[in-house]
């Protein structure tokens, strides 16, 4: 009984717009996951396949992941006009009308957007355009140099050479002395006794 | 002192402080769901190679399910819905989450609760499903929340007047 006289929130049509709006954002946003774990499962098969040496598949895999890059960018832009619409949803609300018509619109767009999903995985056995085909060939060429250059050996590590270890003498521990020499000749012996006198000369304090 | 008393309160207090463990550790990791007859990291000491045995589990968690802490979810008693937050607490934890955003005559979807932006690093975010409905519920009943169907099926909102 106590429930009886409960006063419940009242449910008006722009509530029940918001809701879808929040709804169809988080879908969008999960779709964008999805799209990013394929975009990245079809780079890493591009890269594989370039390690075999199977061009056509890896050409194939990177026009795949072109392709989801292209449906990433449109749930981008979906995903904005939502947060617009949600934004609006505010003043209409205030306003007290809301056109149901665009809610509408954005969710038929998002069916749209599976039906697209299942054109382009028919279609990629066919042409992108031009400017996609280079795009996909550039990618292709980057792919192949990077694991190129990932792949070379590495340079091995050259050891230095050592020094020539040099055999010295030991330091001297005595004075050293001028050896006795056999002189022949007056001038020799004029030089030797110089040279003797020098040494046993004190050095001046 | 009697050695009977002597071991059933020893046994309580093992009781007592085996509850608070499976509480705080489900808090901590986020876990609402054990399962007795699959490993459970809190029932399982690699290092000393023990575990407790299937009869050990039951009666921890039966303790816990008779203070209104925990739920079986089936009658083979083999998962268990620990609640570290009892309904009422949690339809509390709502509403300050709702007063702390300013989301008042805010419409939200109930996906938007457990794991939205705003819900990060609150209590809210990651929690169970069907707890969180039984929280919501718990509002609508108080006049606090209505829930609402939005035109899919899967579109399931709420919008708060508290």
């Amino acid at each position: 009984m106590g429930n009886l006289f409960v006063k419940k929130a009242k449910i008006t049509d722009v509530d029940k717009a918001i809701l879808s709006l929040k709804t169809q954002r988080r879908k969008l946003a999960q779709y964008q996951h999805q799209l990013e774990a394929v975009i990245e499962a079809e780079k890493q098969a591009a890269k594989d396949l370039i390690r075999e040496k199977r061009k056509d598949r890896a050409l194939i895999a990177l026009k795949k992941k072109k392709s989801q890059e292209e449906l990433l960018k449109q749930v981008d832009a979906w995903l904005i006009n939502v947060e617009q619409q949600a934004g609006n949803n505010a003043i209409k609300a205030i306003q007290g009308e809301i056109n149901m018509d665009d809610v509408q619109k954005l969710m038929d767009d998002t069916e749209e957007a599976r039906s697209y999903q299942d054109e382009i995985n028919a279609i990629l056995g066919e042409k992108l355009s031009a400017e996609d085909e280079e795009d996909v060939l550039a990618e292709f060429e980057n792919l192949e140099t990077e694991l190129t250059l990932q792949d070379l050996p590495k340079v091995p590590a050259q050891s230095e050479p050592k020094d020539e270890e040099l055999v010295l003498p030991d330091v001297p521990t005595k004075t050293p002395v001028v050896s006795e020499v056999v002189v022949e000749g007056a001038e020799d012996a004029k030089r030797i006794s110089a040279q003797r006198k020098v040494m046993e000369e004190p050095l001046p304090a | 002192m009697d050695i009977k008393k002597a071991v059933k309160d020893t046994r309580e207090r093992q009781v007592q402080l085996w509850k608070e463990l499976i509480l705080d550790y489900c808090r901590t990791h986020k876990i609402f769901l054990i399962p007795l007859e699959e490993d459970f990291l809190l029932f399982t000491n690699p290092l000393i190679q023990r575990s407790l045995n299937h009869e050990a589990k039951e009666v921890f968690l039966s303790a816990l399910v008779s203070e209104g802490r925990a739920e079986w979810i089936d009658k083979g008693h083999k998962k268990c819905l620990i609640l570290w937050l009892r309904i009422q607490d949690w339809a509390d934890c709502i509403l300050s989450f709702v007063k702390d955003n300013g989301l008042e005559d805010s419409v939200m979807t109930v996906e938007e609760i457990r794991t939205g932006i705003e819900s990060r690093g609150t209590e809210l975010h990651g929690m169970d499903h069907n707890v969180l409905m039984r929280a919501l519920k718990l509002l609508e009943n108080k006049g606090k929340a209505a829930i609402f169907k939005g035109t899919s099926a899967d579109d399931e909102g709420v919008k708060f007047s508290v």
